[in-house]
């Protein structure tokens, strides 16, 4: 019989583990006109963001209970408005913002 | 690459605004051919342009004689930068390579100096050069036609291009207006872009 050793085995489902760090060669952030705002207050944490995000740029801070957005990476498809439960988010034109600075040497 | 070819780099969005940066690079080129210049006008394949709002490269080179370098595909020292979306600004450093003393056009409706707080590199720049094209034709066509070879059936500068070149006018002396409005469809458009630019001399 084939084994498999135990470090090689795929998880349950086949589900691969979520990425937990950054991709550095496709930063996407500089892809983004418009940008998804959120109102703390109005956000009941349904986690719609996070599951619909096609990037992950939507996570989740235990800590402090709210969900955290990533400037690096976000395109601005603006999915995540349009999936929000409650109305806390909302899109905002890029240049109203001072952070948010990709500013990369190429394209790629 | 000899001095004498002065290049021009556009900024555009992928597939939104494939057309219309591909219109300002062509009519840039057409206008300056009708005034007997050496012309070069092509799109850049690096930047994978066929997905939605991606940063993409068009370039035009302009020259009093024969350009030699045709087997350079990008613009390595661009004079004049165009940008089509104000956005880009945030996301490439656009003045890449620029020597000092280039000129900036960015597609915006807002002033100058709000356009400037995001480029450090700012002191290369001799003039930046605001003009609100989507207020002037409205949104972006998007539209394939005149891409890789095929007929163009919209016509070039029908859209955003018109008031970007018209703008472009004013901040340099690359071409002449009316040469331009013998190239581009929408003239109404272009000189409007010519009138309503903002430029600002630093």
């Amino acid at each position: 019989m084939f084994i498999i050793p135990k470090e090689k085995e795929v998880p349950l489902g086949c589900i691969t583990p979520a990425p937990v760090t950054e991709q550095p060669m496709m930063i996407t952030g500089n892809w983004r006109e418009y940008r998804p705002v959120i109102e703390q207050e109005k956000c009941n944490l349904c986690m719609n963001c996070i599951v619909y995000c096609p990037d992950a740029c939507w996570q989740l801070n235990e800590v402090e209970d709210e969900v955290v957005w990533n400037a690096k990476y976000c395109k601005g498809c603006l999915i995540c408005v349009n999936e929000c439960t409650t109305e806390a988010l909302s899109k905002a034109y890029e240049l109203d913002f001072e952070d948010g600075v990709v500013r990369l040497e190429k394209p790629f | 690459m000899a001095s004498k070819v002065k290049q021009i780099t556009v900024w555009a969005r992928g597939v939104v605004q494939d057309k219309e940066g591909r219109d300002i690079a062509n009519g840039l080129a057409n206008a300056a051919k009708k005034e007997g210049k050496f012309t070069q006008a092509f799109d850049n394949y690096v930047d994978l342009p066929d997905r939605v709002n991606v940063p993409l490269r068009k370039y035009a080179r302009i020259s009093d004689e024969e350009i030699e370098e045709r087997y350079e595909y990008e613009n390595e020292k661009p004079e004049v930068v165009i940008v089509a979306d104000a956005t880009l600004v945030k996301g490439i450093n656009v003045l890449r390579g620029m020597e000092k003393g280039g000129v900036l056009v960015v597609n915006t409706d807002r002033k100058p100096e709000d356009i400037l707080k995001f480029i450090p590199n700012r002191d290369l720049l001799k003039a930046i050069v605001c003009v609100d094209a989507k207020g002037i034709c409205g949104e972006a066509t998007v539209d394939f036609s005149g891409s890789e070879g095929g007929v163009d059936a919209v016509g070039l500068g029908a859209g955003m291009a018109a008031p970007i070149l018209g703008a472009l006018v004013r901040g340099t002396n690359l071409v002449k207006l009316e040469n331009l409005a013998a190239v581009v469809k929408n003239k109404e458009a272009l000189y409007k872009g010519h009138e309503q630019a903002v430029v600002k001399t630093l």
